[in-house]
This record gives C-alpha cells, structure tokens and sequence, in this order.
C-alpha cells in the first residue's frame, strides 16, 4: 500500500454549481511516474489539490501509502512545486532552501550544505544563492522551487506544470532529475501541459477532462527515441528500389530505428532534433532519396486531437 | 510550535521596509517624552498596542494573499502550529522593540541623573509583554480571516461599529447596547494590568479570567478557520 489510491473522488465548488472532479478513481504505483494532462479547467490542478490535502473532497477518497494525505508523517515524505510558484521574496535563495530544509524536519547538522547541494542541483550557483529571490529571474525561481521540493529526497513528489518557464537547458536538468527520482523509486505525479516532456518521462498517463478521467495511456518512460519523423521518397523508391535493410542501417548510423515502412514512406524514431538531423544526413549519406521529411505529433497530441478538445491544450 | 517558522515570521515582519519605518516612530517618538521628561518614568512610554498591530497585521492575510501558504503547508507542520507559531513571533517582535524602549529609557534616565525605578520596569515590561500576547492575538484571528491586509480593515470597521453602537446606546438610553459595546472595544484589546496587583488590593480574578478567555478564544477561532479552509487556485479566484 506504498502508492497513492484515488477512489470515486469527487470534488465540487460554488455550493456544488461547478463540479471540478467527478468520481475520479486512480492506482498510482510505487515508483510510478504519472502524468495528468487535460485542457485548462478540466480539473487537474484540483486533483492534485485533493492529492496534497489542500482540499476536501465532497466524496470519495484519498490516500497515500494507507494514510491521509494531510497526515504530517506522509507530508515528511513529500515534495512539492505548485504551479503558481510564490516564495518568500524576502529570503534569499539558500535562506529559503534552509527554511523548507528546517520545515521538512531534516537534520539541522546538514542543512547549511544540503542547501548549497540543492541549489547546485538546479544549476544555481553560489552567488545566486546569496541574491535575494526578489531578484530572481522566472526560470530561476522555478529551479530553486524544484530544488526546494527535491529536499530530503521526497518519497512523494507532485510537480504542477514543473518546467513552466523554464528555458531548455532547464527542460533537460528537470528530466534528468526526475530520471534520477525515479531511479531511486520515488513516486512522482506530474501534471503538465508539456506533452512532449510528459511523454518522455511517464510510466502512465491519465487524460482528464470536465472533472472525469477519459483514457489512461501505458507509455515508455525515459524512451530514448520519443519523436517519430515520416521520410517520404520519390514513387518507387523506399520500399521499392531502396530495401529495408539499407533503410535500418542509415538508421543504426544515426542512432536512430526504423518504425515501419509504407512505400513510399518510412517512419523513423528519434531521440531530439540532434538525432533527426543525424537521421536525414545519414539517409542521404546512404543515396536514399529523400523527398519530404515531416514530423508526427507525438501520442499523447494524438489524444488530445482526436479527443477535439478545441485544437489541445492551451 | 515550530522554531523555524517563528524565526521566519521575525524575519519577514522585520524585512518590510514600510513596517520598520512604523516601528521606528511608533517605538522611537515615546523615547522623546522620557527624554524631555525624565521623571515621568516608563509611563512616558504608553503602551505597545500598536506596535503589536504593527507587527502582526497580515501574519496570515498576507500568506493567503501572495500564495506562499500551499507551499508551506505542503510540509509537516500542523495548521494550529503556523498559527501558534505565527502569534508567538509577532507578540515576541513586539516585546523584544519595548523592551529596548525600556533599556533605552533606563539610559536616558541615568545621563540625566534619575534614579531608576526598576519595579516600575518590571511592572511596565510584564503589563506589556501580556498586551503584546493579547492584541497579536485578536490579529490572529482577524489575519485568518481577510488576505492581505484586511485584518486591519476588519479592526477598524469593529471597532467604529463598537463606537457607534455605544453612542446609540447612551443616546437612547439602552444600558444594554452600551455595554456590550464595552465589551468589543475591550475584545479587541486584550490586557491585563500588573501594576493593579502591586497597588495590594483584592487579587482582579475577573480581570485575568477576561483577558485569559479572550486570548484562547481568539487563537482558537483563528485556528478552526484556518483549518477549515482550502488551499486552491480554483478556489483563491
């Protein structure tokens, strides 16, 4: 009973006139990284507000690892970064790392060089650290908000819209730390707007939408090729005058794998924009002839168009 | 009670430019009484009853009001301990400013060649420090109340109600509506007199018992209200 457990949780305001959840119910394992994605007002963050105790629900339950999510040993055990990231202006950036270290309850031998440690983490260095938060750049106050829920290492870890504002380098050392909390199998629920991000980084994904969960997608977290390119040849080229195995072998060069082939297009997969370059470069190497390159939304787009949710998240 | 929060409370009330420019004149203008009159004693100093109102005004609204409060609750601390240790912080920035009042007070008197009357600082430190408690207790439950500053709002517009009714009260004559116009103003304004004991008269039972009663009941509603209520973006807007 280590995981979280959401069951018929239903979640109304305005004396019951909006109903932001309706009877949602979800078994998020141990070691789990779960994503919720939806459009805006489905009911996400609200989700998450039941998941931290922040909310009562009308109906239903919640629990995390057996106990109450309001229960003050779970809350020891838990990190969390909110969407609408507010700090205390007032501190400076280690000052507040320390502060949160204190509240966690964490060893107050340590606290000094676990703050510098996580401030590290986030890429902050040491004189940001000592500049006030006041001064802080937005991706700089959500680094040092990721550092701050990372403290202590949480077993439980809710991130609400983690790389929000956040400049790619930043995308990469958020996924590079949930890859390091999921290896040492904290449970991580993720609500973001980001599918590509959700994507690459998921176990499962729920889709939510007018308080109900839609579809639960199983997806492969930390997949090394996560976006798929369509490269369309001239008639009777690929799958014709161009074989399979020539095809997988420019693909292999690049470090990339060859999906499936519908002459006269073949599907590849990719890790980044890197490894589609590589990709083209190799096929060309190889005398493929390439007439048209062309990316596919990724599954997660998919869902969200096919579902016609007004053209996706906003 | 949670020490990194009281210090933290400390540290915020104290790092608002506005309100130490307030505490400045509110703490420095008594010193200037002693200063002319040196043989008044502490009494030139008055009381901390704003500087109390200083010091807490918005120690929750303002949480509420800039968001920071989900993140702090997201950790192990209970809702009655930020409201205890929240209080406890600013009654303690409140004692700690009278009690410099009073040392340099007890400097001025000694320059200026008076004898210093120490039972008059202990009574006029201890009387303080129970009206510090008191007064960051009914902003406690005004604070948990209305974000931001409301508190402040809250406080005035009880106690001009207070006043009006009182006024109504002795126009038509209703001793009832007087009194229990008293009784709010005095609600809002929670002390208890220790220079009343040294006078040697019968022990003020009702007095302590009032003042006592107005202090947990406050910090208890303060409390239920803070418990009851959600933390949410959908429910903030």
């Amino acid at each position: 009973m280590d995981g979280i457990q959401i069951e018929s949780l239903t979640k109304t305001f305005r004396a019951g006139r909006v109903r932001a959840l309706d009877g949602v119910s979800l078994a998020i394992a141990p070691g789990e990284v779960f994503g919720i994605i939806g459009p805006n007002g489905a009911g996400k963050t609200t989700l998450l507000g039941c998941l931290l105790g922040f909310l009562r629900p009308d109906a239903g339950r919640v629990t995390v690892a057996g106990h109450e999510p309001d229960d003050l040993a779970i809350r020891a055990l838990t990190g969390y970064l909110p969407e609408r990231l507010t700090l205390d202006r007032w501190m400076s950036g280690l000052d507040f790392l320390a502060y949160h270290h204190a509240l966690a309850r964490l060893p107050a031998a340590s606290r000094a060089s676990d703050a510098a440690a996580a401030l590290a983490r986030v890429g902050l260095d040491a004189e940001a650290g000592q500049r006030s938060i006041r001064r802080y750049s937005r991706g700089m106050l959500q680094r040092l908000g990721l550092a701050q829920a990372l403290l202590g290492e949480p077993r439980y870890l809710f991130l609400d819209e983690p790389a929000s504002g956040v400049d790619p380098a930043g995308v990469v050392l958020f996924r590079r730390l949930l890859a390091e909390v999921k290896a040492r199998g904290a449970t991580v629920v993720l609500n973001s707007h980001q599918l590509d991000q959700v994507e690459r980084v998921c176990d499962r994904v729920a889709f939510v939408r007018q308080g109900r969960v839609e579809a639960l997608e199983t997806l492969h977290a930390g997949a090394e090729l996560a976006r798929v390119l369509r490269v369309r040849g001239p008639r009777g080229s690929i799958g014709g005058a161009v074989p399979r195995e020539a095809l997988e072998q420019a693909a292999a060069r690049a470090g990339a794998q060859l999906r499936e082939i519908a002459p006269p297009v073949a599907r590849f997969a990719v890790g980044d924009d890197e490894g589609a370059v590589r990709l083209v470069q190799s096929l060309v190497a190889a005398g493929v002839p390439v007439a048209e390159v062309t990316a596919e939304e990724g599954r997660l787009e998919r869902l969200f168009l096919e579902d016609g949710s007004a053209g996706g998240p906003a | 009670m949670n020490a990194a929060l009281i210090l933290a409370t400390l540290r915020q009330r104290l790092a608002s430019p506005s309100r130490l420019i307030l505490l400045l004149l509110l703490g420095g203008t008594p010193l200037f009484v002693v200063l002319v009159s040196p043989r008044s004693g502490f009494a030139g100093l008055g009381d901390c009853y704003f500087l109390g109102l200083v010091f807490a005004a918005g120690m929750i609204g303002q949480d509420l009001s800039s968001g920071t409060l989900p993140l702090l609750l997201a950790r192990p601390v209970t809702r009655a301990q930020y409201v205890a240790s929240r209080w406890i912080a600013a009654a303690a920035g409140t004692f700690a400013v009278v009690t410099l009042q009073v040392l340099l007070a007890a400097l001025i008197m000694l320059l200026r060649g008076v004898p210093l009357p120490w039972d008059e600082a202990a009574l006029y430190l201890g009387t303080n420090a129970l009206l510090a408690l008191g007064v960051t207790a009914v902003m406690a439950l005004l604070s948990s109340l209305a974000a931001g500053l409301g508190d402040l709002w809250l406080l005035f517009l009880v106690f001009f109600s207070a006043q009006v009714l009182e006024k109504v009260g002795q126009f038509k004559s209703w001793g009832w509506l007087v009194r229990g116009a008293e009784e709010l103003l005095r609600t809002l304004r929670p002390e208890f007199s220790l220079t009343a004991l040294a006078g040697g008269g019968p022990f003020p039972w009702l007095a302590l018992v009032t003042y006592l009663s107005t202090v947990t009941l406050c910090l208890a509603l303060a409390i239920v209200v803070v418990n009851r209520r959600e933390l949410s973006y959908a429910t903030s807007n």
